[in-house]
């Protein structure tokens, strides 16, 4: 509900309660950006990543990844796992948004 | 001379000559004598031939003259004419015969025959024939008659007469020469024998001559012969110019003699030297002897001890060894009866000894027997009276048994009847006694030994680490049961690597590392560390020491089950994790709603909702630091109970009407109260807390709503209090780990579900201090049963 309420202001924002609602969003629509929760019911952040990074199609999908895990191990992790960025929780919603700013304009 | 020289060399040369001598002499007198026969019987012959033909001769003109005679005689009886003519004939044949007999005429009787015949031829035929012829004719008888008378006839009869003394002389001759010719061949033969002796006797003589001088030289050196052999000195006694075999011979003999005698002292100073080693030798021998006898002592006792070495059983248990001593002891000693009694904790065996005679012997050891042999430190005999019997006596042989420190260790006395004890000597006794020392002594060695294994060992099943010692070869030396629990491993000392490898590779995932880390730590000379997981799902940490034993290396691995620790940290790594994501995620709310609403332009409505989640979140920060905080404190037995009897259902009344705001309209909250009383000794914010918890959790994990009951009842004295849900149930792996702190059962449904992982462990703290318990039923995906267990009060009473 925050970042959608972050974002929503500047960008098209879908929001999926779980990871099988998420992978049957971005299977219908074309992304530029995911932002996944590390802890999300049924699927965690991880397993999404690797669903998205196996479908050819989707692979330019860029991801970032929020956790409350901010220690550098688990950061390691999320990264080698095929998140492109990662933010750890708490975090400004504004730092959010010009976070994605940059990342969508990077291009 | 040079004949000489020849046969002087030989005696064969010699018999030879010698033989040959006699044969030519014996050939000359057999051609003499056959030559003399001949010559005496020629003669012989020729003469009788002669006489033969005079004879003859004779004989015919005898035989014509009376032919003449008588044709004379018939001319004139009968007239005859041819009578007269044959006479008249007989005239000239006569005439002739007695020319030819004159011719042959030798001898005087011969001339006289002749004469006679001539004249009686000459008177016949010229005579009286032609008168008687004439007278005839005339017819003149008488005249006839008359000259017959007249001397006629008579003068026939004369000359018949000389024929025939003349034929008889002859024959008698002819006799006289066949004698002689008899006697001449006796005599020659007879001279032929006389020849022959003689010869003989010569030979004879040479031989007796050439027999003595081959025979005194050959009886020489007999003697000589016989003096060496009887080892006298002898001279050969022999002419120096002796050039035949025996001259050879003495010569050689002489030689021999002279080489013999050189050897004979050869021999004799050999002789001596032998005989002064055979003094040596004979010396030597006594000594040998003397030794043998020694040795031989020393065998006998020797053999006893070996017998009771033997005899003394190989085992290495106190109680077997000692009665296999005084068994066997009392046998090679022929006692009747024995005690071995052992110092250091007073154990005994005995040989036909009661347990009381046992004791008092004890007893009479120490009052002096003990001190004596301390003193002494040698056995002794003590001859006594019997108590009880009749008669005798009875020998006791004390033999006090050192150890390696030389104090007594033990005492083994030897009753004797007969005295048997007599054939032994002092040194024996102390030598049995040694023997004995020895294995008692390696008894209490072994014992100690076997004590201190068994410490070490129970020091090493004790520890709580899996220990094995490698061989440098790999080979497994020692483990104790720690490891074979650990590992899995039943083999034991003496697996060789690869095997036991081969089992490690068995029990643990990812085997290839863990071999790996095995070799390495073999070779190399630090010991490294790893942690290795089991299929069991034990964490093992694994790490290698060197250890020295002289020039020995062994590896020492040590495996170290860190499984508890290893979850715990796992645990307190996910906590931090947990709680941080906990802490944070309503943290993340309450500062992004704070700074969009410091940031932005909101409206009123949504800045009340965003109000109402920061306050919600800022609530459920505060219970996870509640929670946190009461773990703390009960783990570190800080939390104080304030226990009072009071009544159950009221609390349980009011934590349900809490919590009925955290229930969704799809959950349905039923108290059943079965027991008769609900009182219980306790701290009411605790029991609160607990039911509280277990509420939430009921409410908290059946996300789909459903019937929780919550039930009061009593069942075996205790107070139950079950708290029923139709959730999401547990599953049968984290039933075990349900009630420790931290855990969470990891399952993709409840992950939205928030929760420290404390709460059960909450609640099983506070009913441990209640000494009450929680307890769980549930199946997985149809919902769960908690149940707190309160004990029984005695408030009643």
């Amino acid at each position: 509900m925050l970042i959608v309420d972050t974002l929503e202001a500047e960008y098209l924002v879908d929001e999926a309660q779980d990871g099988g609602q998420a992978l049957k969003l971005i299977e219908k629509n074309q992304y530029d950006l995911l932002i996944l929760d590390y802890m999300m019911p049924i699927m965690t952040g991880l397993e999404i990543i690797e669903k998205v990074r196996s479908n050819v199609e989707k692979q330019n999908i860029k991801i970032m990844m929020l956790s409350a895990k901010s220690q550098s191990h688990e950061r390691e992790d999320i990264l080698t796992a095929g998140a492109d960025y990662f933010m750890a929780k708490p975090f400004s919603p504004l730092a959010l948004l010009n976070k994605v700013g940059d990342i969508l304009h990077e291009d | 001379m040079k004949i000489k020289s020849y046969l002087r060399k030989s005696i064969s040369r010699q018999f030879i000559a010698i033989l040959c001598f006699f044969i030519l002499l014996f050939l000359i007198g057999a051609i003499i004598l056959v030559y003399a026969q001949e010559q005496v019987n020629n003669n012989y012959v020729e003469t009788r031939n002669k006489l033969v033909h005079k004879s003859t001769m004779v004989s015919e003109l005898n035989n014509h003259l009376e032919k003449a005679m008588f044709d004379a005689r018939g001319y004139i009886a009968f007239n005859n004419q041819a009578m007269k003519k044959s006479s008249i004939d007989e005239k000239t044949t006569t005439a002739e015969l007695i020319s030819q007999f004159k011719e042959v005429a030798t001898t005087g009787d011969d001339y006289f025959l002749v004469t006679e015949l001539v004249n009686f031829h000459q008177y016949y035929f010229n005579g009286i024939l032609q008168e008687a012829i004439h007278y005839f004719e005339e017819g003149n008888m008488e005249a006839v008659t008359k000259i017959a008378t007249d001397g006629g006839t008579d003068r026939i009869n004369t000359i018949k007469k000389d024929i025939n003394d003349y034929l008889q002389s002859t024959n008698d001759l002819l006799n006289n020469k066949l004698d002689k010719l008899k006697h001449d061949m006796k005599i020659l033969q007879f001279l032929f024998l006389t020849y022959i002796f003689i010869l003989l006797f010569v030979i004879y003589l040479i031989e007796r001559n050439m027999v003595k001088r081959i025979g005194n030289p050959l009886a020489n050196f007999a003697k000589a012969a016989n003096e060496i052999a009887k080892g006298n000195h002898a001279e050969i006694l022999i002419e120096r110019k002796r050039e035949d075999e025996l001259g050879v011979l003495s010569v050689a003999f002489a030689y021999m003699y002279t080489s013999i005698e050189e050897k004979k002292q050869d021999l004799t100073s050999q002789n001596e030297e032998l005989i002064a080693q055979q003094n040596e030798l004979q010396v030597q021998k006594v000594e040998l002897e003397r030794a043998l006898e020694t040795v031989k002592q020393n065998e006998e006792t020797l053999q006893r001890r070996n017998s009771l070495i033997k005899g003394i059983s190989n085992s290495l248990y106190k109680k077997e060894v000692l009665d296999s001593i005084i068994v066997n002891l009392s046998a090679i000693l022929r006692a009747d009866r024995g005690i071995i009694l052992v110092m250091e904790d007073h154990s005994y065996a005995s040989y036909s000894i009661s347990e009381e005679s046992a004791n008092q012997f004890r007893a009479d050891l120490y009052q002096g027997m003990l001190e004596r042999l301390k003193k002494d430190e040698v056995p002794f005999i003590l001859t006594r009276e019997l108590v009880l019997a009749e008669k005798g006596y009875v020998h006791d042989l004390y033999i006090p048994v050192f150890n390696a420190e030389k104090s007594i260790i033990a005492v083994i006395m030897l009753s004797s009847f007969s005295n048997a004890f007599s054939n032994f000597d002092q040194e024996e006794f102390i030598s049995l006694a040694k023997q004995i020392g020895i294995s008692l002594d390696k008894i209490q060695l072994f014992e100690q030994t076997e004590r201190d294994r068994e410490l070490n060992r129970d020091i090493l099943n004790t520890i709580q680490e899996g220990i094995q010692l490698i061989s440098e070869t790999g080979e497994i030396v020692l483990i104790n049961e720690k490891f074979t629990s650990l590992v899995g491993m039943q083999k034991g000392p003496g697996c060789a690597l690869d095997e036991w490898l081969k089992v490690l590779e068995n029990q643990f995932l990812d085997p290839e590392s863990l071999i790996q880390f095995m070799k390495a730590s073999l070779k190399a000379k630090q010991g490294k560390s790893f942690i290795a997981f089991s299929k069991e799902g034990k964490v093992i940490n694994i790490y290698m020491e060197e250890l020295y034993r002289g020039t020995k290396k062994f590896g020492l691995f040590v495996y170290r089950d860190i499984t508890k620790e290893y979850e715990v940290d796992k645990m307190k790594s996910e906590f931090v994790s947990t709680v941080s994501h906990e802490l944070r995620t309503p943290l993340a709310s309450i500062l992004g709603f704070t700074e969009l609403m410091i940031n932005r332009e909101l409206k009123i409505e949504k800045q009340k909702k965003y109000l109402h989640t920061i306050y919600g979140e800022a609530k459920r920060l505060t219970s996870l630091i509640d929670d946190f905080l009461d773990v703390q404190r009960m783990e570190a037995g800080k939390q104080g109970y304030e226990k009072k009897f009071m009544e159950l259902m009221p609390i349980v009344e009011s934590v349900k009407d809490k919590l009925k705001v955290n229930a969704t309209k799809a959950h349905t909250i039923e108290i059943v109260n079965m027991a008769k009383e609900d009182i219980i000794l306790g701290d009411k914010g605790k029991v609160e807390q607990a039911i509280t918890n277990l509420l939430s959790n009921a409410i908290k994990y059946s996300p789909a709503g459903g019937r929780i009951e919550i039930k009061l009842y009593k069942e075996d004295h205790h107070l139950k209090l079950a708290f029923k849900d139709e959730g999401l149930g547990i599953p049968e792996t984290a039933m075990d780990k349900l009630f420790s702190k931290f855990y969470r059962v990891d399952n993709s449904d409840r992950r939205s579900i928030g929760g420290t992982g404390l709460g059960l462990a909450i609640v099983q703290k506070i009913m441990h201090a209640h000494e009450g318990e929680v307890q769980v039923e549930s199946e997985f995906g149809k919902g769960s049963i908690f149940t707190l267990i309160f004990p029984a009060t005695n408030h009643d009473k």
